[in-house]
């Protein structure tokens, strides 16, 4: 699904990722890489394919959309180094030519060589392009620059007769910031209050609609 | 042996003859049949002594065994004394623990017998606990909990080398409930542990239960062992029950709907003067703090004298309240199934029931609270909250006379607490794979338990899971001199703190200001709540100041009234052994072939039911088909409980919306269902049995219910007692973020990328058996096949209708909006009549 913002076209896709075109840019957050190893690390059953699953995701959203630049607005890696990081530094190693971009959120806590070592290009706190700001939570101050964050992996509860309701991830256009959806499918949802005028974007497997 | 010949024997009875008392045939039976070795169930009313049923016949064997011992060796008992644990007595409740100590303990002094009477649960202080595991006192009372905290700690096997008996107390509470499976386990385990080691050992297992359905099943569950002899000892002494219905004066002063019933509160303050203390029973928490407030209202003079008790209560301010029953200075105590079970409590001579109790073995034994000797009467108070439960009261009283009473059914295959149960072993001594797996396939709970299930759970907690999907880094349980133990301290320390399956919502611990906690409310309640708002808990109109590290800080409230929190929590439904009578004492209400003065007051009506529709007959089914503003509504009347209507409203919404396309809104009561749509309902006498219809039963209910969706709730559960969330205790905050994801979030993932997961099985096999109760849906449609099927077309609602449309109206709004949504649908129900009525004003 195509969108206007800010007099950008961004390009929503169904697997939890902004394409900007202009820009050969691929926009996710909240990859949370290694999370199952580091819950099976400490006594929890998680399937491996679960992070699997992810990474074939990406591949095929860089096969889709030809990306030059990969940007993680937050929570790239769960919590530290552990199998299945090293598992993504080899699915890393088979694009030399893509640049990745992370600006750091609360979860990545690698040692700096681990980042460069993976070719990761790290930004602590935001990284502006004109005319977006990505930064992984939203800040209390706001200016000229659009915020585009993630952070809260945001969720829209769709309500239908006799009392159905179902709750899908979603993308979040407010006023002076947009929330992706987190990338990762072991992540949960948490519902945003809304204001007028904010946008809900949900996801289905099959497409992308506006709430 | 002739027991009664026996020293030990004489030495009892001369003591009970000393205190007046002789023992009842049941306990002499149990005596008897413990001596030659026999396990069993002791079944008897509340009140005639069921502990000493046991308690003494292990006593009578030891006094016996000092006896023969004394004359061969004079140093024995000083041995004695270090020979450790000896009887287990399991307890559903802590409440019961200090209570039973109380009692075993003065018998044992009586008698001057030097045991020690010990009690291990969550209340039992730390060095209490390190006292015991020094030295184990002869007779420790114990919670399913507490057993598997045992066991998973090091060097335990040793403990039970004397033991000569397990009981297990309150076994019809247990049995139906998966801490029942956890005694099971435990049992097994304490069992195999005795016998391997002194096989000549004759280790004895004893249930107590009140009178349940299926009492030869009770036992089967707690005595799987074949090679124990095994028997059930049925007192034959009868409890006398009073069983009272405070009535209206008049059937319009009770509401045609409605839960609270406070248009009868006045009638109860004279039964609470008249009698020494009452307990008062409500079916929620809520309700029970609406109650408080009430009643304070209508009678100051009650204030001080009225205590409140509850679940969500504080543990010491319920203790506070347990002592002030027991020396008899309240007059009344409002309370929830928190006091169903128990302590005696002497001073209790009166109950009151408000609102129906759902079922007849909840309703019998809450009367079993009052009148607690042997000789005294058990009297029991009914409060109906709407008309119909009149009828109810009339069914409960012919279903306690004919002794009518459900059964419990024991739960089986619970992977979930399996799974628990064996990290708790690899915590403790560890265990051997082959071994323990003969030891689990001999409980009740597991003997279904295949090869393959075995070897998956194996793979689960050791590798991670299936191993067709590689689990890396997988270390929970390993192998360590031919046993399975969990090596890390950091595990095992977090798998001691959730043992355990009762599972319950985040709460938070409502504590004053100036100190003093209060109890406990949901989050869910609070985050809705802003600062210098009030709400009531345990009675006391409390304001909300604010959180501070997952406590709730609170003041006392200069408002006389306030919301209270609704604690979440499944609504009872009504149980088929009810329903049934229930559909008879229809039958007799209009025919007046009944003695029940409940039917007579709710005569009129019946008799309006009969004008405006019809009163459904044992061998009739009722279909009631209204045009209203509203819409269309279909509302049928099958008796079988909420959610057994559930189930049954949605498979007939499905059948109907085959023959055309159609959309529903449906809600439902313990007595019938109701469709709503905005189109007519394609309905008649001729389709109608097909409809309703048992064939194809299993198919159209996967189409018509989402199953998925109930599985979903049901893996709530199942996550957090097999430790894939990890929920801390309540009020405690939660330490390693990075390990916190929701049972949802596990479902999705396993229904994704692990499907042989058997717990997502289980979580579909308790949706389909608990709350689906297919079985019993399909011998509802059979009944209704055989029925006369009678439709009627009435201009308004009718009384029978009006409970379930009110119903369906509850969940989206507050009660004040209710209250003036029912008096208008009344007023519009009523409309006839007020138009005759005002044709009469004119003519004057």
């Amino acid at each position: 699904m195509n969108i206007n913002c800010r007099g950008e076209n961004l390009i929503l896709s169904e697997e939890r990722a902004i394409y900007w075109a202009t820009k050969k840019m691929l926009i996710i957050s909240d990859l949370h890489l290694g999370k199952g190893a580091h819950f099976r690390k400490a006594g929890i059953q998680i399937p491996s394919l679960v992070n699997t699953a992810d990474l074939d995701r990406l591949t095929n959203l860089l096969r889709q959309f030809e990306p030059e630049c990969l940007l993680v607005t937050g929570d790239m890696f769960h919590h530290q180094m552990n199998s299945e990081v090293a598992l993504f530094s080899q699915w890393r190693s088979q694009y030399p030519d893509l640049k990745i971009i992370l600006v750091k959120g609360n979860h990545d806590s690698l040692l700096a060589s681990d980042y460069e070592e993976m070719m990761i290009e790290i930004h602590a706190i935001e990284f502006l392009m004109k005319p977006f700001r990505f930064i992984h939570d939203q800040p209390s101050v706001t200016d000229a620059y659009y915020n585009i964050t993630g952070h809260i992996h945001p969720g829209v509860t769709i309500y239908g007769k006799a009392r159905q309701q179902i709750k899908l991830p979603c993308f979040y256009f407010g006023k002076t910031c947009a929330i992706l959806p987190a990338f990762s499918v072991f992540t949960g949802l948490s519902k945003i209050k809304s204001q007028q005028g904010d946008q809900f974007y949900a996801i289905t497997p099959e497409r992308i609609f506006l709430v | 042996m002739l027991l009664k010949k026996s020293k030990g024997y004489k030495q009892v009875i001369s003591w009970l003859k000393e205190q007046r008392k002789k023992p009842f045939k049941f306990q002499t039976d149990a005596w008897q049949y413990y001596a030659e070795g026999y396990s069993g169930l002791v079944n008897a009313p509340t009140g005639f002594g069921k502990t000493f049923s046991l308690f003494l016949a292990v006593v009578i064997e030891e006094l016996n065994h000092r006896e023969t011992d004394k004359t061969i060796n004079s140093k024995t008992i000083s041995r004695q004394k270090n020979a450790g644990l000896k009887l287990l007595w399991i307890t559903p409740l802590r409440s019961l623990a200090k209570d039973l100590a109380r009692a075993m303990r003065e018998v044992c002094t009586e008698l001057e017998l030097d045991w020690h009477i010990g009690v291990r649960n969550g209340d039992t202080p730390q060095n209490e606990k390190l006292k015991q595991k020094k030295q184990m006192p002869e007779v420790l009372i114990i919670t399913p909990e507490s057993m598997h905290l045992l066991l998973a700690q090091k060097d335990t096997s040793a403990y039970f080398d004397g033991l000569q008996c397990i009981v297990a107390d309150e076994w019809h509470e247990l049995m139906g409930s998966k801490r029942g499976v956890m005694a099971e386990l435990a049992i097994s385990r304490i069992r195999e542990l005795a016998v391997s080691k002194h096989p000549e050992k004759l280790l004895r297992i004893w249930g107590i239960s009140a009178t349940i359905g299926n009492l030869e099943q009770a036992l089967d569950v707690l005595v799987p062992y074949p090679e124990l002899l095994k028997t059930i000892v049925v007192a034959d002494v009868e409890k006398k029950i009073l069983i009272r219905s405070i009535l209206p004066d008049h059937i319009d002063m009770l509401p045609w709907a409605g839960h609270l019933g406070h248009k009868l509160a006045h009638k109860l303050l004279p039964i609470i003067w008249k009698n020494k203390t009452t307990l008062i029973f409500c079916n929620t928490r809520g309700q029970a703090e609406l109650w408080y407030q009430n009643l304070l209202k209508l009678d100051e003079n009650l204030a001080g004298q009225l205590a409140i008790h509850h679940g969500s209560i504080d543990y010491e301010l319920r203790n506070w309240i347990e002592d002030a029953i027991h020396t008899g200075i309240l007059k009344a105590v409002i309370s929830t199934s928190s006091l169903d079970l128990g302590v005696d409590f002497k001073p209790v001579d009166t109950v009151v029931q408000i609102g129906s109790p759902k079922g007849v073995a909840r309703f019998l034994q809450r009367a079993g609270r009052s009148g607690h000797s042997p000789n005294e009467v058990s009297k029991i108070y009914f409060l109906p909250t709407h008309a119909l439960e009149l009828v109810e009261a009339a069914a409960i009283k012919e279903a306690a006379k004919t002794q009518n009473i459900e059964s419990r059914e024991p739960v089986v295959m619970a992977f979930d607490v399996l799974i628990q149960y064996m990290i708790t072993l690899a915590t403790g001594d560890g265990f051997d794979d082959q071994k323990l797996y003969k030891e689990i396939k001999s409980t009740h709970a597991f003997r279904e338990l295949e090869p393959a299930e075995w070897a998956w759970m194996m793979q689960f907690i050791t590798t991670g899971g299936d191993s067709l999907t590689a689990y890396t880094e997988f270390s929970k349980v390993e192998k360590e001199n031919g046993l399975w133990k969990v090596k890390s301290r950091q595990l095992a320390m977090r798998h001691r703190l959730h043992i355990g399956t009762i599972v319950s919502d985040a709460m938070l611990k409502v504590k004053y200001l100036t100190g003093g906690y209060v109890g406990m409310v949901e989050e869910s309640f609070i985050s809705k709540m802003k600062p210098g708002n009030s709400f009531t808990l345990a009675g006391r109109v409390l304001e909300y100041i604010m959180i501070k590290e997952m406590t709730i800080l609170v003041r006392k409230s200069k408002l006389k009234t306030a919301i209270s929190p609704s604690w979440l929590g499944g609504r009872l439904s009504l149980t088929a052994n009810l329903g049934a009578i229930l559909r008879h004492k229809y039958n007799q209400a209009l025919d007046k072939t009944h003695e029940d003065e409940e039917l007579d007051i709710i005569l009129p009506l019946f008799e309006r039911q009969a004008k405006v529709s019809h009163v459904p007959k044992d061998d009739e089914f009722l279909i009631e088909l209204i045009k209203t503003r509203d819409g269309y509504h279909f509302f049928a009347y099958p008796f079988e409980g909420r959610q057994v209507h559930e189930i049954m409203a949605a498979l007939i919404a499905y059948r109907l919306s085959k023959v055309k396309p159609i959309s529903f809104s449906i809600a439902m009561n313990d007595y019938g269902f109701e469709l709503l749509s905005e189109q007519p309902i394609p309905l008649d006498e001729e389709n109608c049995k097909l409809l309703f219809s048992p064939v194809n039963l299993g198919e159209d209910i996967v189409a018509s219910i989402n199953a998925t969706e109930m599985a979903r709730r049901k893996f709530r559960d199942i996550a957090c007692i097999s430790g894939l969330v990890f929920q801390g205790y309540p009020g405690k905050y939660v330490a390693n973020r990075h390990l916190q994801a929701s049972s949802t979030l596990f479902f999705n993932v396993f229904s994704d990328y692990d499907k042989h997961n058997l717990l997502l099985r289980q979580a579909y096999d308790e949706a389909f058996y608990q709350q689906i109760e297919e079985p019993r849906l399909a011998a509802a449609l059979h009944r209704i096949q055989k029925s006369k099927i009678i439709i009627v077309r009435p201009d308004s609602y009718t009384p029978l209708c009006f409970p379930i449309k009110v119903d369906s109206l509850r969940e989206n709004m507050s009660t004040e909006e209710l209250g003036e949504r029912i008096a208008r649908m009344t007023a519009e129900a009523d409309g006839k009549e007020l138009k005759t009525h005002r044709r009469k004003k004119n003519e004057h």
